[in-house]
């Protein structure tokens, strides 16, 4: 028996909660919810008066303390503080009621939870082209609190089935009041639970695009690109699965899972409402690459080591458009290199020569550009590489290996 | 790939346990064999080696491991465990692994240069064991098996929150991997087990058909 089978990570705990709860990538709604109707329903310093709300931010606060000691955040201040920023920004009533978390996941999400924290995936930052859309996400997280889509949700499910009921939840807390000390596990997989019974509808996911885009239109973003962000995803997810031979599930009309294709349609309708003539709108593209430049690379990183090439490749290009620079080349040949099919390799080198050429290209550009010639027998070419690399990076972790092939 | 197959390994060990459930009693199912203090044969049977001490070998599960890998560990695959590689070919990779899957663990090459094969482990842990973070400690030239080989160091934050440290030692022969990999929690268990793993990669030899 493996006991990691019984262990609800903390990392699980916020994709299981992501997935159920948050879920920027669940439902739609059948018809559209105009974002002019979307008006708060809390206002600043709220907290709850009904009792199953009250034991529900008991709990949240439980799960908070957790995630926040967690060693998956990434704690850059100028990151965080940034993040902070744009949610005291774009967070409605609420704004500076909210906290928001970093966590180091290579994936595209963000989840609000029902106490007003919000954790974002590494993998979110990646994607993001601008301000604008980074913080279209967050404002669409801030519209499922501002409209009480959590306690909603739960009362909801609640009526449909029998499975929890607020007595098991307030026993759970009256455990840990009491000082019964149940473990880990069992706190977090206790949480986990709660959080998986937040299902938002696909009329609250419309009421949370709508309060999104209007959110970030008041603020001065184009909330056009709340539409580009879900463009952006369809097309990763589909290049991921179109590679792998697979196809992209489709969400349908009695279908509970997602069907961004009609969402974007209902965002793009939303954003020519709401766009005011003549009002000047700034994406912020400057200052949103200049708050990650420092962590762009591990970004790139996190996402090309995982091999899955349909949706590197999509996302290297679609950041490309933006213009290609020596880092967005050396991951395109990273790309290659790690999907490693026949005539991959070459290709692969092209892209390390190309990146090279780039005054901003990544020592690693250089070492595996190296190896790229000394592979082609190119070996005055590959030493001139590598020394490059060394002097740009003397203590690499492989400058041992490297030096020998200098030598 | 002990740890990193565990995951997979869970639903067929514990299908095979609910099996052994229905025989005799007192005859009951261990994922694991011990392992002797004396020269063994690991993964495919080309490779030998002496273990210090009794170590714990993974049963080979049918569909899920791969021939040319053999896990260990001492303590349970959460805490430590060692993985050999005894000749792997070129077009195949370290786990076994479903065509369709999005995030594959890149096939070894016969051509594979020592940071093309770190490359590869690295991709295998954040593939396929939950790392957010991997970091190489030091990548240097090491003879393994009589032949130039190399060693790897690495560290990785999994998604279990725990930081472990991982050696790899390894070779390309014949245009086919071998390597002997330690992967322990960074904190005790991983200076626990270096020495055993020393010692076993001192006495791995291949051995002739």
């Amino acid at each position: 028996m493996c006991a990691r089978c019984l262990e609800i990570s903390r990392r699980s705990l916020l994709v299981g909660g992501g997935a159920a709860a948050a879920a920027l990538h669940t439902g739609v709604a059948s018809a559209r919810v105009r974002p002019q109707d979307m008006v708060p329903l809390v206002g600043p310093g709220y907290r709850p008066t009904e009792r199953d709300e009250i034991g529900l931010w008991q709990l949240m606060e439980r799960a908070e303390e957790e995630i926040a000691g967690s060693n998956l955040l990434i704690q850059d201040p100028k990151l965080t503080g940034y993040l902070r920023d744009l949610i005291g920004t774009v967070g409605g009533p609420a704004a500076k009621d909210f906290r928001i978390y970093l966590a180091r996941i290579p994936e595209f999400n963000a989840m609000m939870f029902p106490s007003g924290f919000a954790v974002v995936f590494s993998g979110l930052l990646l994607r993001m082209r601008n301000e604008a859309q980074l913080a279209g996400v967050i404002a669409h997280e801030s519209g499922h609190f501002l409209r009480r889509h959590m306690i909603r949700s739960w009362r909801d499910q609640k009526r449909k089935s029998d499975l929890f009921s607020i007595g098991a939840m307030l026993a759970g807390i009256g455990g840990a009041g009491a000082g019964v000390y149940l473990g880990d596990y069992v706190q977090l997989a206790q949480l986990g639970t709660i959080l998986s019974l937040f299902q938002y509808s696909r009329a609250m996911e419309a009421e949370a695009d709508a309060m999104g885009a209007k959110l970030i239109a008041e603020t001065g973003y184009p909330p056009i690109e709340m539409a580009n962000i879900w463009e952006q995803l369809i097309g990763e997810e589909n290049a991921s699965a179109r590679y792998r031979g697979k196809h992209r599930h489709k969400g349908g009309l009695f279908d509970t899972h997602p069907s961004e294709g009609s969402r974007m349609v209902d965002l793009r309708a939303d954003a020519a409402e709401i766009t005011v003539p003549g009002k000047p709108y700034d994406n912020k593209r400057g200052h949103y690459l200049d708050m990650i430049n420092s962590i762009r690379p591990t970004l790139l990183d996190d996402q090309v080591k995982l091999n899955d090439p349909g949706a590197s490749e999509y996302l290297i290009q679609t950041l490309a458009q933006d213009g290609w620079d020596g880092l967005l080349r050396f991951y395109e040949g990273e790309v290659w290199r790690l999907r490693n099919r026949p005539g991959d390799e070459p290709r692969a080198a092209q892209s390390y020569a190309a990146a090279v050429a780039y005054p901003d290209a990544p020592a690693d550009a250089w070492r595996w550009h190296g190896i790229a010639l000394m592979k082609q027998g190119r070996a005055t070419e590959a030493k001139a590489a590598f020394a490059r690399y060394l002097t740009m990076k003397p203590d690499a972790p492989d400058a041992a290996w490297v030096r020998q092939m200098a030598g | 790939m002990n740890r990193i197959s565990k995951l997979g390994l869970a639903a067929s060990a514990l299908a095979l346990g609910a099996c052994s459930s229905v025989g005799s009693e007192g005859v009951g199912y261990s994922a694991y064999s011990a392992v002797p203090v004396k020269r063994v044969t690991v993964g495919d049977g080309s490779m030998v080696v002496s273990a210090p001490r009794p170590w714990n070998r993974h049963r080979p599960i049918f569909f899920e491991d791969i021939r040319q890998v053999e896990d260990w560990t001492l303590n349970g695959p959460i805490l430590d465990g060692i993985s050999f590689v005894t000749g792997l070919k070129d077009g195949k990779s370290l786990i076994r692994q479903r065509r369709t899957a999005n995030q594959q663990v890149p096939v070894f090459r016969s051509n594979m240069t020592p940071p093309e094969v770190a490359a590869m482990i690295e991709s295998l842990y954040r593939v396929r064991g939950g790392s957010v973070d991997f970091r190489t400690l030091s990548l240097q030239p090491r003879p393994f098996l009589g032949a130039n080989g190399f060693q790897l160091d690495y560290e990785h934050l999994d998604d279990d929150e725990l930081w472990r440290r991982g050696r790899a030692v390894g070779a390309v022969i014949d245009g086919k991997l071998y390597l002997v990999l330690l992967d322990a929690a960074r904190s005790h268990y991983w200076d626990a087990t270096l020495p055993d793993y020393e010692a076993l990669v001192a006495s791995a030899e291949l051995r002739r058909a």
